[in-house]
């Protein structure tokens, strides 16, 4: 009597069990299937922390491409404009070891300008912009929009003359950074004896 | 006195306004030459109306309002424009002082509108320092109901007596532009905040209080307290509301106004006369006859301290603003702007230099008079270390740069410089953030118009094949399986993401209307592309699918 109840006991403990996992397989593969992502949230993270210049510096069209590689694996050290703090950031939020940079690093934000007596008009900049920053038509002169430029240097090499120049860009008043040098922390005993007033 | 609760931390600085209250309120001779900066108030630079040579009459416009936060700006003498730069308008005077007046407004007769207009081409702005546009501030009903106007009148920085000195001498006038601001944003009550250091300007308010006031007005005495002057620390005080961090006070129910502010509203909507002159208070040991001045807008610092009797010698430097907050100026010839409200010719042992810093010894003191309750010392070690994360995290946008802690600081640590650099360069990151955002979008779009136009390409293609196949009646040659249901997947989720992106424009747009909206306008163009794009290959695939079974 006792063996057939441990039977029916362990059969209904197992078919319980397998119930439980089958119904919870399936409502598992019904979420992952009704609520699918197409990207990938990494990614996303990724690209939030470069710069977005669009530079392809890095061998890839464009910040995006580059973050999906670098979620696949590849290096973090590949992206000059963002310099070294955008390395940081990226082994922090990957928890990678940091690389040197790869390349030369901007010291300064920069614009394209384009020396517009000299341009022809061969719209092979606007072609070659990845943001839509210069503007006009065959066979009339171009410009860059100064505040949408990137400054990622794309339409230099197209230009059949030339024309165009990579400037430092110009900032508002508003952005000043005030200029502040910090006296050098030290202990009072230390302190060169030259400030001493004796 | 009613209520008096309290805000944290303050300090007992030595008041020295005694130098500056004595005389009366004089009007200084008219400038023979005025020098307008465009940028005299918070947000955009007015733009110029005038070109070089024209003739100008004072209250004239030479600047207008460029873009939502912004200010007018009028010629403060009568004369010719001798220099419109990108920066600055000079005028040359003619000595006629003839004015160009507003028609006068009656304002207990006005609609709403008129008056909100009458402050937007006055170029009215905050007097008390801050300079925010009167019309923005006056259009926070739109958005918040306001309870109470608060008349900030503590002016709690040493030195400072120009609030003072307006209350003694415009009382009424004070009181008749707070009942005006009262009307326009609904405010049941008028609260007047004053420090107990200003026994003659508390006796003419009161008398001016036994005239019939339309919405009831409560003075309240303070005591002198640095810095009680402070809007969130008034506020505190007089009613005992916190305003959030980074809110406003009208987040609470409440508007502050400067009583220089108010007199100028009154001024520009009774009289039609438009902001071209201020208060100024002239003090420091090294003039001769400190006082406060009537000063015209534009008026140069150097000719002003001179006629003041400024002893050049025993001039050691100049402070724009109370020694507390007030910046030093590095030349004299700079002109008297809307925000000038006092000008400090300091002698050497009157404000000596701050002695060399020495490390932090974690005493404490700073954060014992904190105002606002922050951390100062650990702000000081983050602000070196440009720990932003942290910065952020102590809530360094909340500091109000009073320089309560810097002047209690035992090691002379000048910790608001500290400060002001570390959110300046917080603030150019957030610009950086939002620029790289926009950028990012830019090339979305072009990704997305590429790939329609590539479709369209495909489509025409394709058509023209159709087109040479039909008379031929030839069988379809492609034979390729078009993928039908992963297109129409991909259609469906571009429509979604129109219809999310076009969700998102309409929410933010209602919720602030303030707000650029570019970014979110290029973000629904470029689902636009997206879904134009899927259109078109299912309408392909579709027609090439109908072509293979039809034949």
């Amino acid at each position: 009597m006792n063996s057939t109840i441990d039977i029916i006991g362990i059969l209904s403990a197992v078919a319980v069990l397998t119930g439980l996992g089958i119904g919870f397989g399936a409502l598992l593969g019904l979420v992952s299937e009704r609520f699918k992502r197409e990207d990938n949230p990494l990614v996303e993270q990724i690209d939030a922390l470069l710069p977005q210049t669009q530079c392809g510096q890095c061998g890839y069209p464009g910040c995006r491409p580059y973050a999906e590689a670098i979620n696949q694996g590849d290096a973090l050290n590949k992206c000059p404009p963002g310099g070294e703090a955008t390395i940081h950031a990226l082994a922090d939020l990957l928890g990678r070891d940091p690389e040197p940079l790869d390349g030369e690093a901007q010291s300064e934000a920069k614009v394209a300008f384009i020396r517009e007596a000299e341009c022809i008009g061969c719209t092979k900049c606007i072609q070659a912009c990845p943001v839509d920053a210069i503007i006009g038509a065959a066979k009339l002169m171009h410009t860059v929009i100064e505040d949408e430029c990137t400054g990622c240097d794309l339409c230099l090499d197209p230009c059949p003359v030339d024309c165009i120049d990579m400037l430092p860009r110009s900032a508002p008043l508003t952005q000043w950074q005030p200029v502040v040098a910090h006296s050098s922390n030290m202990i009072a005993s230390d302190r060169q004896p030259a400030s001493r007033v004796s | 006195m009613s209520n008096a609760f309290d805000f944290p931390g303050g300090i007992y600085p030595p008041e020295r306004k005694q130098r500056s209250n004595q005389s009366a309120l004089i009007e200084t001779p008219l400038p023979r030459r005025v020098t307008l900066p465009l940028q005299q108030h918070s947000g955009q630079p007015a733009k110029p109306c005038v070109a070089q040579g024209n003739a100008v009459k004072v209250g004239s416009v030479i600047a207008k309002r460029e873009g939502m936060v912004s200010s007018a700006l009028h010629a403060s003498i009568s004369g010719t424009v001798s220099e419109v730069s990108t920066t600055q308008i000079s005028i040359e005077g003619d000595g006629q002082d003839e004015w160009l007046r507003l028609p006068p407004l009656v304002w207990q007769n006005v609609e709403p509108h008129a008056l909100l207009e009458r402050l937007n081409e006055s170029g009215i702005v905050g007097l008390g320092g801050a300079g925010f546009p009167t019309h923005i501030k006056a259009r926070v009903v739109e958005q918040h109901t306001i309870h109470t106007l608060v008349i900030n009148a503590a002016e709690c920085e040493p030195y400072i007596t120009a609030d003072d000195l307006t209350l003694r001498h415009y009382a009424n006038e004070v009181l008749e532009g707070a009942q005006i601001i009262a009307k326009l944003c609904g405010a049941q009550h008028i609260v007047i905040g004053i420090e107990d250091n200003k026994p003659e300007a508390i006796d003419a308010l009161k008398q001016a209080l036994t005239n019939s006031q339309p919405v009831p007005v409560e003075l309240a005495v303070i005591a002198t307290r640095y810095p009680s002057g402070g809007e969130r620390q008034l506020i505190k005080k007089l009613l005992d509301l916190n305003v959030p961090s980074g809110g406003l006070p009208a987040d609470v129910g409440v508007l502050c106004h400067n009583p220089g502010t108010l007199l100028a509203i009154l001024h520009a909507v009774r009289d039609g006369q438009p902001l071209v002159s201020r208060v100024v208070t002239l003090t420091g040991e090294a003039i001769t006859q400190p006082g406060n001045r009537w000063v015209r807008l534009g008026t140069s610092v150097r000719e002003l301290l001179e006629q003041a009797g400024l002893n050049t010698p025993e001039l050691h430097q100049v402070i724009q603003g109370g020694p507390m907050m007030g910046t030093p100026l590095l030349t004299l010839d700079t002109p008297v702007t809307k925000l000038t409200n006092c000008l400090i010719a300091a002698t050497l042992e009157e404000l000596p230099p701050p002695p060399a810093e020495s490390p932090c010894i974690r005493c404490g003191e700073c954060e014992s008079v904190c105002p606002v309750a922050l951390l100062p010392q650990q702000l000081h070690w983050y602000a070196r270390a440009q720990d932003d994360a942290k910065l952020e995290r102590y809530h360094l946008f909340d500091c109000i740069e009073c320089g309560a802690c810097s002047y209690v600081c035992p090691s002379h640590i000048p910790l608001v410089v500290d400060y002001r650099e570390a959110k300046s360069r917080l603030r150019l990151q957030r610009i950086e953030t939002a620029k790289a955002e926009h950028a990012k979008h830019r090339f979305e779009f072009r990704q997305a118009r590429l790939a329609r136009e590539e479709a369209e390409k495909q489509a025409r293609k394709q058509a023209r094949q159709a087109q040479q196949r039909r008379p031929s009646n030839t069988a379809a040659t492609n034979s390729e399986k078009v993928d039908l249901r992963g297109l129409r997947i991909a259609h469906a989720a571009a429509k979604a993401s129109v219809k999310k992106a076009e969700k998102t424009l309409a929410r933010v747009a209602q919720e602030d209307p303030k707000q650029s909206l570019d970014d979110l306008e290029m973000q629904l163009a470029t689902a636009q592309e997206n879904l134009k794009a899927a259109e078109l290959q299912l309408a392909q695939a579709r027609e090439q699918q109908s072509n293979e079974e039809s034949p």
